[in-house]
């Protein structure tokens, strides 16, 4: 199936958003989901230029905005996937209060957040996720504040389906996508993204020496204070399903929506009768 | 007694949190019941107790428009009204303050002291001519999910001050005012209804919004007829996430609308400009109140026209609708809805606070709305492996477009400039063709036949016009019942500005006055710089409160 478009990507050599796009790729083959059954959105960044090189129906937004047009595009027409591909510096930066609040209201889309731990298409400042410290062209004595957490905030949040991906390891990060994807709720998704042009410090091998996969420690996902415990490790990075939650999305909590997408309401004919 | 009237004008004044806007909303629909055309404005500062309320009712057996400022009755009820309202008062306003024992009427009839203003409009249905059992069944609706004993407590009270006043009162009473039997076809709103209603009627089906005063009550109006209207309503995190939801449930094919005040426009207006390049329809209702930043939360101002036309950076078409009177909000929310699909751009509503949360006395309006949808390509005998041409340049600028799910039309909406498949670009030819396209709309947008050029109301000729837009026509429109020889030209759209229908109708006008609630005149600015007609009379208001006819009449007599 014709998963890109006839544009080369314009990523680095060596760029983790390759294997991310090659996940997503591997993801929506399983799910056989042609390229008009699903909705992407991009973010301003360099994860967000994929939006040139996936072949779907997709929505290119502003810097930190994504997730809203994504959670939008999914009360229009709930009937469609949709994921949302965004960077650190827009999910947890300039977009924070919507990662938050669509968490909190259970948005049925999957969160993409390709977490580099650096702002890159602007030339490497520090994003919300660089460890304090961090010395970048905006921060050269380095960075002052403390880290944030994505993935403890997301579960506090009562984000439904909390995961971490590594974008080294394809297949991996590819069952996690489509486990997102068969996930009815607000799906977090945080990939380890090297960045071998600004981020020197943390390529391919620092990922590989300091991750490990949650299956190997028997974590279960049903367990939110687990974890929670498991987001606030650091010092080693587990990888895998930290919680998933059954619950009813948003717009399954919204009285009388119908079971037909809000797009393809008839408004040909409409009555006030009982409105006025 | 006194004679027959055809009109009055009653205020009640008071603190927060002492009920005078319920109060107030509970007499305007009596005198509506009683067969009168009512138009209600309340007046309150930004804060929930405290501070000074007023709400004054305009009843009359003719039609009306706008709120009076010399007063018939003023009911006092915290002893400041008096003072603080004492240039709206003339030597025949009754005023209801300590001669009417509120407290011990409420105690006589077994009330509880909330129930005090019970008390006032009792007295003000007698003095008025107007009957207790109006008055009762009006309070039997308004308090209908307090329960029974709460509707007979707050009647007992009001009967207490009908009785006393028909004691005590009885030589300043007036006989009931003439009923208007055209009464039964018109309902009592607000504007902020009637832009709900009509955006329902448009076909719109989400509505998203951050609550911001004057514009929250149009969120209250859809969030409690979203059942009955089959739409979806979301009190969103922010203006920001709001609009960008609103543009992501466009893409969708969804018909959306935003509401907010000038602070959370302004946050809206990377997205207005996200709504511009990537042609998704949108419709924001922007209800003014005075700025800059938090300015004058409660009060009105027209300040935003030359914003509205400008916000965002760089240039794309849009529409800017600025609505005279309800019956103009219901009609404009329901075009706009329209147009901002037929031309894939965003339409701006701006209304102000006097206009969203004062009552009116409008023709019912219909009930059965069609709708037609714009826009959409059949796409079934197309190549799925190929991407739609969703930004390819046509005559009129509009390009087919397809939504999420639709097979044969692929395609990427940007916020980057794009080709006409949707894909970024940054060459200098693709970059003009599309800035071209886009702005073709505006030339379109002027020919179309549902397009509203400026009207104009009065004789057809007359020695003085005054030109002006949004709200201030219903308060014109009541002036120019006293004004010789004067007419009115009012902008119910100002954007795309209709320069060659405006010229026409000034063209055989001899002085031209512009009339507006800001302090620089910016559609005087506006009309000097389509047209280079240059008008040297401004009228201008800018302390909060809309134009009173009085002001008007002043000025131009």
């Amino acid at each position: 199936m014709k998963r890109t478009t006839h544009i080369n990507p314009t990523w680095c050599p060596g760029c983790g958003n390759f294997g991310i796009l090659g996940a997503i790729k591997q993801a929506l083959d399983k799910l056989n989901l042609e390229p008009h059954q699903f909705t992407t959105v991009y973010d301003v960044g360099c994860s967000g230029n994929m939006a040139d090189f996936i072949y779907s129906y997709g929505f290119h937004g502003l810097h930190g905005r994504t997730l809203p047009v994504a959670a939008g595009i999914k009360l229009g027409n709930h009937k469609l996937p949709v994921i949302a591909i965004i960077g650190d510096g827009g999910c947890f930066g300039e977009g924070l209060s919507h990662f938050i609040s669509l968490a909190r209201g259970n948005h049925d889309i999957l969160v993409l957040t390709h977490d580099n731990y650096l702002y890159s298409l602007t030339t490497g400042q520090m994003s919300p996720t660089s460890k304090k410290g961090t010395k970048t062209p905006s921060t050269p004595e380095g960075s002052i504040e403390e880290t944030f957490n994505p993935l403890a905030s997301s579960i506090l949040n009562h984000a439904t389906f909390v995961a971490r991906g590594f974008a080294g390891d394809i297949p991996h990060l590819a069952n996690l996508i489509e486990q997102g994807l068969n996930h009815k709720g607000f799906a977090f998704l945080d990939i380890l993204q090297p960045c071998i042009t600004y981020n020197k410090d943390m390529p391919y091998n620092w990922y590989r020496k300091n991750i490990y996969d949650l299956k190997e420690k028997n974590h279960d996902p049903k367990d939110k204070a687990a974890a929670l415990n498991k987001a606030l490790e650091t010092d080693k990075l587990p990888i895998g399903v930290f919680l998933q939650k059954q619950k009813p999305a948003f717009h399954e909590q919204i009285s009388n929506f119908s079971d037909t997408p809000l797009a393809n309401h008839d408004i040909s004919n409409i009555d006030l009768t009982n409105i006025l | 007694m006194n004679s027959i009237m055809t009109a009055f004008n009653w205020k009640i004044a008071g603190a927060a949190g002492e009920g005078i806007k319920k109060s107030g909303l509970i007499f305007a629909k009596t005198c509506f019941k009683h067969g009168l055309n009512v138009q209600g404005y309340t007046e309150y500062p930004s804060l929930i107790r405290g501070g000074h309320n007023t709400f004054q009712i305009h009843a009359s057996s003719e039609e009306i428009t706008s709120p009076l400022y010399s007063l018939n009755v003023l009911v006092d009820i915290h002893g400041q009204a008096n003072e603080i309202h004492k240039n709206e008062l003339t030597k025949d306003t009754i005023i209801l303050a300590d001669n009417l024992p509120l407290s011990d009427l409420v105690k006589k009839a077994g009330g509880i002291p909330k129930m005090k203003n019970m008390a006032a409009l009792g007295a003000s249905a007698f003095l008025l001519g107007l009957s207790l059992d109006l008055l009762n069944k009006t309070l039997a609706e308004i308090f209908v999910k307090k329960g029974e004993e709460i509707i007979t407590s707050n009647q007992k009270v009001a009967k207490a001050g009908f009785d006393y006043a028909q004691t005590n009162f009885k030589d300043k009473a007036h006989q009931p005012i003439k009923i208007n039997p055209e009464i039964k076809n018109k309902i009592f709103i607000t504007g902020n209804q009637a832009i709900s209603y009509g955006a329902i009627a448009g076909g719109m089906k989400l509505f998203i919004a951050y609550p911001m005063t004057p514009a929250t009550s149009i969120l209250h109006t859809l969030a409690a007829k979203a059942k009955q209207a089959n739409i979806a309503v979301r009190h969103a995190e922010d203006e920001i996430g709001t609009i960008n939801m609103a543009i992501g449930a466009g893409f969708a094919g969804v018909r959306s609308m935003v509401a907010t005040s000038g602070g959370g426009f302004s946050l809206m207006t990377e997205g207005l400009g996200l709504s511009g390049i990537t042609e998704t329809p949108l419709v924001i209702v922007n209800a003014m109140r005075p700025g800059p930043a938090s300015g004058m939360p409660t009060w009105s101002s027209q300040g935003d026209l030359l914003y509205a036309i400008h916000a965002s950076q760089d240039e794309f078409p849009r529409i800017i609708i600025t609505p005279g009177d309800p019956q103009e909000c219901f009609q404009l929310s329901k075009l706009a809805q329209n147009l901002a699909e037929k031309y894939q751009l965003p339409v701006i509503i701006l209304t102000d606070k006097y206009l969203g949360e004062s009552y009116f006395t409008i023709n019912k309006p219909e009930l059965k709305h069609q709708n037609q949808r714009f826009g959409f390509a059949d796409t079934k005998n197309l190549n799925n492996e190929k991407p739609f041409k969703r930004y390819l340049d046509t005559n009129t600028g509009i390009s087919p477009r397809t939504i999420p799910g639709q097979s044969g039309g692929v395609h990427l909406a940007n916020s980057y400039e794009h080709d006409k498949l949707g894909y970024a670009t940054e060459e200098k030819e693709e970059r003009v063709k599309q800035v071209n396209k886009r702005t073709k709309k505006t030339a379109q947008i002027l020919k179309d036949p549902d397009f509203i050029s400026p009207i104009l109301y009065g004789p057809e000729t007359a020695d003085q016009t005054i030109i002006s837009w949004g709200s201030n026509k219903s308060v014109i429109l009541e002036a120019l019942k006293q004004l010789k020889n004067t007419n009115f030209i009012h902008f119910p759209i100002v954007w795309p500005f209709p320069a060659d229908k405006f010229l026409q109708l000034t063209k055989s006008a001899k002085k031209l006055f512009t009339l507006e609630c800001n302090s620089t005149g910016q559609l005087n600015q506006l009309i000097r710089q389509q047209t280079g007609l240059k008008i040297d009379n401004q009228i201008l208001k800018y302390d909060g409160r809309p134009f009173f006819p009085y002001e008007i009449i002043k000025e131009l007599s």
